[in-house]
């Protein structure tokens, strides 16, 4: 799965680490989730939805 | 070495000392160049140094970068009491077997000294895995825990054909905690190192 995630972090000028704060979890989690170590679940990716306020499909994206 | 000489130096190396001098001083047991007292005495030493120098490496390094977490620091502590449980255990229980004439009973309860710390290291790994609420993380030490399992099944099942055949000495089987924490340590720079 791939995602946008770098690019509208980017936008809003936050780093990793400001992110990872929004959204309660660790950097480390926001980087693997970036670089497409990692796919969230569920419920982390509405979190993440939320956060951009955004739809979850314009921020994650099939392969 | 000064003080600050010590706190600059990372997790790496601190675990990566404890590992090759746990190697070293098992290996020399094994072949039998130390006793049964001085291979303790080494281990404890190496275990009391390296490793909570390890842990407070580790947790500074993990809260600069923002990659820790409460339960994760919580579990870290815990595996820390119940390692160093494990290692003065483990000694004990070697000193006493050699010193003390002691009947079936009492060798079972010299056993549980080192296998007590066993049950909270698997205790800790438990808790953590319900108190961490960083999904990533959770997934992270799952996976290196699974490494750190293969580890054993690996090695056990390869050295077990060795000495079956006659290549290689006999082996206790306690080794498989030390060898299991190595695993699961690898396991988890392994895993960093392809995250970055």
């Amino acid at each position: 799965m791939n995602n946008r995630l770098k690019v509208l972090r980017a936008e809003r000028g936050w780093s990793q680490q400001d992110l990872a704060g929004r959204i309660g979890v660790s950097r480390q989690s926001v980087n693997a989730i970036e670089t497409g170590k990692y796919d969230p679940s569920l419920p982390l990716a509405f979190r993440i939805a939320d956060v951009f306020e955004m739809p979850i499909e314009a921020i994650f994206l099939r392969d | 070495m000064t003080a600050s000489g010590r706190s600059a130096r990372g997790p790496a190396f601190w675990g990566g000392l404890f590992c090759v001098s746990m190697v070293l001083i098992g290996a020399a047991r094994i072949f039998d160049a130390i006793d049964a007292t001085t291979g303790f005495v080494a281990m404890a030493v190496v275990a009391g140094v390296c490793m909570p120098q390890a842990y407070r490496a580790a947790t500074s390094a993990a809260r600069r970068a923002g990659d820790s977490s409460d339960a994760l620091q919580a579990y870290n502590k815990r595996m820390l009491a119940a390692s160093l449980g494990y290692v003065v255990g483990l000694g004990m229980a070697t000193l006493v077997y050699e010193r003390v004439r002691l009947d079936t009973p009492g060798l079972a309860l010299l056993a549980l000294l080192p296998a007590a710390p066993t049950l909270a290291m698997i205790r800790a790994m438990a808790r953590y895995l319900l108190d961490e609420t960083d999904e990533y993380l959770r997934y992270r030490t799952l996976l290196s825990s699974v490494i750190g399992l293969g580890f054993v099944l690996t090695l056990g099942s390869f050295w077990g054909f060795l000495e079956t055949f006659g290549v290689v000495p006999h082996v206790w089987a306690w080794w498989v905690v030390p060898v299991f924490g190595v695993g699961m340590g690898l396991g988890q720079c392994g895993i960093a190192a392809r995250g970055r």
